[in-house]
């Protein structure tokens, strides 16, 4: 394993590894509680965020950030104010963030898709620093901390909000922080499989985990499990097959989401 | 002190409701209008109409979870509408028709156990006695062997045992329940509402059931509320309300839907 030796190839399984756990886990929330879309939305407020970032020469990915969360941050009350479900205004946030994107590209001709645009949109490895490392392994410790808090409350919302809101739980302040933990998540993980992949990150492991377990704690530990080992699997096999790694671990990870539905316990007939 | 509906003056209200007219989201017409309704400590109501008569709206207007809604209600003497959560976490409800799709990921212990949930508090864990309270509540209903099974694998009526379960582990002062026995077979629709009516009696619990089960209603309670196209059409006893049930175009209705 002479590539271990390289220290951009160690950040990049640490990369892999945080990163796998932290969609994973915040993937079952986002999965189940349909907030499906809002993936779409944040990697493409990243992308337009990052393409403002260009044209008006500021950092790309801290523009790209602030689009993503901001993005996250008003999904949750705008859904509340126009009584929609947050499915249906992410949307319609998302094609607007599209837009947006191609108006600050166009604005700006002479830049177009620079590689620090399309690192955002795409990912990449090489750009992965200590930082990135470090922001990382802060929000690995925080996703856990406020998940074991808070368990209680996010758990019954999952089951039935309405039934949330009637045993005398405020479900409101739940829903956005799982809105905003999954806006900073996506943004902090774009640079590894970038703007336009990192959404199945979200969704294949828990998505996959679900398939084969009926005990929601099993979930909440398989799912991580999961995003860590298909991301591992994705860069190894970007690295033996010369292939961009982002695509590689959505493959990887769409793999084992068809494998498990395939054979999903869950949908074998009982035996009479 | 209260008017109440069979006439008489009561200081000891639980639940009191007052010319209440709630508002679906979307609609402009109400699903309920002017309701006066004062239901008394320890009372067991019985709330009986056709489909779409305001029933539901008037369970979950009183719970608090239709926001739309014009007059007063006040339970445990607090407005709902300022005091949502706190009077939420003294009612154990029981929504109409709730049924977990196979394969959801929730086991029927863990259901009832979020029954108290609101009862435990903000980032506080579920302790063993709540644990105990949880299969204590399914061992009334008679499915405490069912507690480690997933929700979705468990039939219509099991499934119903568990959400009445649920609202009685939460040791609630109110009880809402929206068709609590209809998806039970013939000896459970027996037992069920006795076992509810021995709650109330030995709990002094509060409490509402919504119903079209109009045998169980001349057993088990002596105040009945009639309800039509979103208003209170009697409330008294439940021979009064058959009578009226039994005359003139709302008989038709009932007839359809028994």
């Amino acid at each position: 394993m002479i590539w271990l030796e390289f220290t951009i190839m160690q950040r990049a399984l640490l990369a892999c590894i945080l990163s796998g756990f932290l969609t994973g886990l915040v993937g079952v929330f986002v999965v189940r509680m349909r907030l499906s879309a809002i993936g779409y939305s944040m990697s493409h407020g990243a992308f337009a965020g990052a393409a403002l970032g260009v044209a008006t020469s500021m950092n790309p990915l801290v523009t790209g950030l602030l689009f993503a969360s901001a993005t996250a941050f008003f999904i949750g009350p705008i859904a509340d104010k126009a009584r929609l479900h947050a499915d249906t205004i992410t949307s319609i946030v998302f094609p607007l963030n599209m837009a947006l994107a191609f108006v600050f590209l166009t604005l700006t001709p002479e830049i177009g898709l620079t590689s620090q645009v399309a690192n955002v949109l795409w990912g990449s490895i090489i750009s992965m620093t200590n930082t990135d490392i470090v922001y990382l392994v802060t929000l690995c410790a925080a996703t856990s901390a406020i998940i074991y808090f808070a368990w209680k409350e996010l758990f019954a919302i999952m089951f039935n909000r309405k039934l949330a809101e009637a045993d005398g739980i405020n479900t409101k302040p739940f829903i956005y922080l799982i809105i905003l933990l999954s806006g900073v998540v996506v943004t902090i993980s774009l640079k590894l499989v970038g703007g336009l992949l990192i959404y199945a990150l979200l969704f294949n492991p828990a998505s996959s985990a679900l398939q084969f377990l009926e005990d929601m704690r099993k979930i909440m530990l398989a799912s991580p499990i999961i995003g860590t080992a298909t991301n591992l699997v994705g860069l190894l096999v970007s690295l033996f097959f010369d292939l961009p790694i982002g695509s590689c671990i959505v493959l990887v990870s769409t793999g084992v989401f068809a494998i498990a539905v395939l054979f999903s316990p869950k949908r074998r007939r009982e035996v009479k | 002190m209260w008017l109440v509906g069979d006439g008489m003056i009561h200081k000891d209200a639980i639940v009191r409701l007052e010319s209440v007219s709630t508002v679906y989201e979307g609609e402009r017409r109400p699903a309920i209008k002017g309701v006066n309704l004062t239901v008394r400590k320890n009372e067991l109501v019985y709330v009986v109409g056709p489909n779409a008569a305001g029933k539901t709206t008037l369970l979950e207007t009183i719970n608090g979870l239709l926001p739309l809604f014009k007059g007063e209600i006040s339970v445990f003497g607090f407005d709902v509408q300022t005091h949502g959560r706190l009077v939420r976490c003294g009612i154990g409800y029981v929504p109409q028709d709730f049924m977990v799709k196979p394969g959801e990921p929730y086991k029927a212990l863990d259901v009832v156990l979020m029954g108290r949930y609101g009862r435990i508090g903000i980032l506080h864990r579920p302790e063993e006695e709540d644990r105990e309270k949880a299969v204590k509540a399914m061992g009334l209903l008679g499915v405490e062997e069912l507690a480690n099974r997933p929700m979705g694998k468990l039939s219509g009526g099991q499934q119903q045992k568990v959400m009445i379960a649920r609202a009685i582990a939460k040791e609630p002062r109110v009880l809402l329940l929206d068709e609590p026995f209809s998806n039970l077979d013939p000896e459970s629709r027996e037992k069920v509402p006795s076992l509810i009516r021995c709650l109330h009696e030995e709990n002094g619990l509060t409490t509402l059931i919504v119903t079209h089960d109009i045998h169980n209603m001349m057993k088990e309670c002596r105040r009945v509320v009639v309800m039509s196209n979103g208003r209170i059409l009697v409330d008294g006893r439940p021979e009064k309300a058959l009578r009226i049930m039994e005359n003139g175009s709302y008989a038709a209705s009932m007839e359809a839907i028994q």
